[in-house]
C-alpha cells in the first residue's frame, strides 16, 4: 500500500511539472502534431485537387485525411516524451538520490510516463471530439475507438522502453538528444506517420514487416479506422519487442551504473 | 567607409574565435560528432524518399512534377544545412542561458548582442554534409534543366532565403525573454521550418497569404525556386528583400525591448 502511495504521489508531482508551463507544453507537445497535420492536410488537398486523381492506392481524399488525423492522434497518444530528461539526470548526477531512495529510478520515470499518458489521453479525447464535430474525422464505432485507444496505450509502453534506452545511453554519451531525434526521424519515415505504407514500394514494405516500425503508427491508425484484421499479431509483436527492450534496458542499467561517477557530489 | 571596413574585420575576427572554440568542443565528443552527421543524413534521405514515393502514384503536385519538387526540397535542405551549421545550436542555448542567467556572458561581450547570442555556436559536424546536400541540388538542378544564369544566382538566392528565415526566427526567439521556459519557442521555430519546407501552392488561400505576407516563411524557399523556374516571377525576390529589411527593422525594437525585460537569474 505504501508503495502504491509513492507511485501515486510521483504521478501527481509529474502532472504538476507537465502542466506548470502550459504554453511550453502546448508548443512542445501539441503544436508540432497540429502543424504536421496542417501541412499534410494542405498537401493531400492539393494533390487531390487534380481532377485526374480520385483514388490513390485505395485512399480517397477523405480517407487520406482520416488517415492523417488518426496519425496525429496516434502520435499524441503513443509517442511519449517522458524519458526526455533521463540522460540529463545521469550526466548531472541527479540519479544519486534514487540510489538511496526507497523508490527506484525506473519507477520514478515510469510513474512520470503514466502521468504524461493520463494527460495525453485527456488531450486526445478532446481532439477526437473536436475533429469529429467539425466533420473531418469519421469514427467507425465506439468499440473500435476503444480498441484503438487501448492498442495505442500499449504501443506507448513500447515507445517508453525505447526512449528509456536512449536515455540510459547517457552513461556513455554526453548528448543523447541526437539519438532521440534519429529515432524520431526513422520512426516517422518507417512507421507510416508521413505517408501510408501502401504508397511505399512493395519490397520495402515486406522488409518493414520484419521490423517493429509499422506497429508504432501504421497499425494503430488502421485499428482506429477499423481496418486492422491482425490485432492479435499486432499485440504479440509489440509485446515481444517490449520484453526485448526491458531486458536490454536492465542490462544497460547494470553496466552503466558501474560507470556512474555521481557528478556534483 | 574605413570605419565600416574595420567593423567588418573586427566581427570576422570574433566569429573566427567562435568557430574555432566550437570546433574544439565539437571534435572532443567524437560519437556525438558522428551521430549528428548521421542524423542529418537520415533526415535528408527520409525527406526526399517520402516525396519520391508520393510521386510513384501521381504525376503532378500543383504545377510541379517530381523533379521540380525534389529540386525545391533539395534547395530547402541546403537552407536547412546552413541553419544547422551556423545558428541552430545558438537558439537552443538561448532558452537555457536566459533561464540560468548565463546570457550575461554574451551581453557583456564588446560586440552587438544579436551577433554574440545567435552566432556564438557553430556545428562543425554538419559542415561535412555540404557535399551530400549540394549533390542533391546539382543533380535535381540538372534534371529540371536550370539555365546558366540560374546556376549563378542559386547560391545568392539560397543565402537570401536563409537570411530572411533567420531574421524571422530571431524575432520569434526574442519572445523567450517573456516566458519562464523558452524551450517551447524553439519548437515553434521548428514548426515554421516545417511549413516552409513545402511549396507555397499547396497551402489554401488564407494560409498562403498569411505565411507569405504577415509571416513570410513561404518566401524562403518558394520565392527563389519560382524565380529560378521563371524569371518573370521576380516580385518574389523583391518581396524577400523587403521582408528581410522589415523584419530587421522590427528586430531592432523587439530585441531592445527583450533585453530590457531580461533580469539575470545569476546576478
Amino acid at each position: 500500500m505504501v508503495h502504491v502511495l509513492k507511485w501515486w504521489q510521483t504521478i501527481k508531482i509529474s502532472w504538476s511539472n507537465h502542466t506548470a508551463y502550459r504554453m511550453n507544453f502546448f508548443l512542445q507537445i501539441i503544436g508540432p502534431a497540429l502543424v504536421f497535420f496542417f501541412v499534410k492536410y494542405n498537401l493531400w488537398s492539393s494533390i487531390y485537387s487534380d481532377k485526374s486523381v480520385e483514388v490513390i492506392k485505395g485512399y480517397t481524399l477523405s480517407q487520406m485525411i482520416d488517415y492523417h488525423v488518426w496519425a496525429m492522434i496516434v502520435g499524441l497518444l503513443a509517442k511519449g516524451h517522458s524519458a526526455m530528461n533521463l540522460s540529463e539526470d545521469i550526466r548531472l548526477g541527479r540519479i544519486s538520490s534514487f540510489l538511496i531512495y526507497p523508490f527506484n529510478f525506473w519507477e520514478f520515470h515510469t510513474a512520470s510516463f503514466l502521468s504524461f499518458q493520463i494527460l495525453q489521453t485527456f488531450i486526445v479525447s478532446i481532439s477526437i471530439c473536436l475533429f469529429w464535430s467539425i466533420g473531418i474525422l469519421s469514427i467507425p464505432s465506439m468499440s473500435i475507438l476503444m480498441t484503438g485507444f487501448l492498442y495505442c496505450l500499449f504501443v506507448s509502453c513500447f515507445w517508453y522502453t525505447l526512449q528509456y534506452l536512449t536515455g540510459l545511453i547517457g552513461f556513455w554519451l554526453e548528448e543523447t538528444w541526437i539519438l532521440r531525434v534519429i529515432l524520431e526521424i526513422l520512426t516517422a519515415f518507417l512507421s507510416g506517420a508521413i505517408i501510408p505504407l501502401e504508397l511505399y514500394p512493395k519490397w520495402f514494405v515486406s522488409f518493414l514487416e520484419w521490423t517493429p516500425f509499422p506497429y508504432l503508427t501504421y497499425f494503430p491508425i488502421k485499428t482506429f479506422m477499423g481496418q486492422n484484421s491482425e490485432l492479435f499479431t499486432s499485440y504479440s509483436v509489440v509485446t515481444i519487442w517490449i520484453i526485448i527492450f526491458c531486458f536490454i534496458n536492465h542490462f544497460i542499467w547494470k553496466r552503466g551504473i558501474r560507470l556512474y561517477t555521481g557528478a556534483g557530489m | 567607409m574605413k570605419n565600416l571596413k574595420q567593423t567588418i574585420f573586427y566581427y570576422l575576427k570574433v566569429y573566427e574565435k567562435f568557430v574555432s572554440t566550437s570546433i574544439s568542443v565539437g571534435v572532443s565528443f567524437r560519437t556525438s560528432f558522428t551521430l549528428l552527421l548521421l542524423m542529418d543524413l537520415f533526415f535528408y534521405f527520409s525527406t526526399l524518399l517520402s516525396v519520391s514515393f508520393i510521386y510513384d502514384h501521381i504525376q503532378m503536385i500543383g504545377p510541379w512534377d517530381k523533379n521540380h519538387l525534389l529540386f525545391f526540397i533539395s534547395f530547402m535542405l541546403g537552407i536547412d544545412h546552413l541553419h544547422m551549421t551556423l545558428v541552430s545550436e545558438s537558439f537552443w542555448e538561448l532558452s537555457h542561458s536566459i533561464r540560468t542567467g548565463d546570457l550575461d556572458f554574451a551581453l557583456i561581450k564588446p560586440a552587438n548582442s544579436v551577433f554574440s547570442v545567435f552566432f556564438r555556436y557553430f556545428r562543425p559536424s554538419t559542415v561535412i554534409n555540404i557535399f551530400v546536400v549540394w549533390t542533391f541540388i546539382i543533380y535535381y538542378g540538372i534534371q529540371v534543366k536550370l539555365e546558366p544564369l540560374s546556376w549563378i544566382l542559386l547560391p545568392f538566392l539560397m543565402f537570401l532565403g536563409f537570411f530572411l528565415f533567420i531574421v524571422v526566427e530571431f524575432n520569434i526567439a526574442a519572445s523567450m525573454f517573456w516566458l519562464k521556459e523558452g524551450l517551447g519557442i524553439n519548437f515553434l521555430r521548428m514548426q515554421l521550418q516545417q511549413l516552409a519546407r513545402w511549396p507555397n501552392f499547396i497551402y489554401a488561400s488564407i494560409a498562403r497569404k498569411f505565411l507569405t505576407v504577415c509571416l513570410p516563411i513561404l518566401l524562403v524557399g518558394s520565392g527563389p525556386i519560382h524565380f529560378l523556374y521563371d524569371y518573370g516571377k521576380w516580385p518574389f525576390i523583391v518581396g524577400m528583400i523587403l521582408s528581410s529589411i522589415a523584419f530587421l527593422f522590427i528586430l531592432k525594437f523587439v530585441w531592445r525591448s527583450a533585453l530590457r525585460h531580461y533580469n539575470s537569474a545569476s546576478s
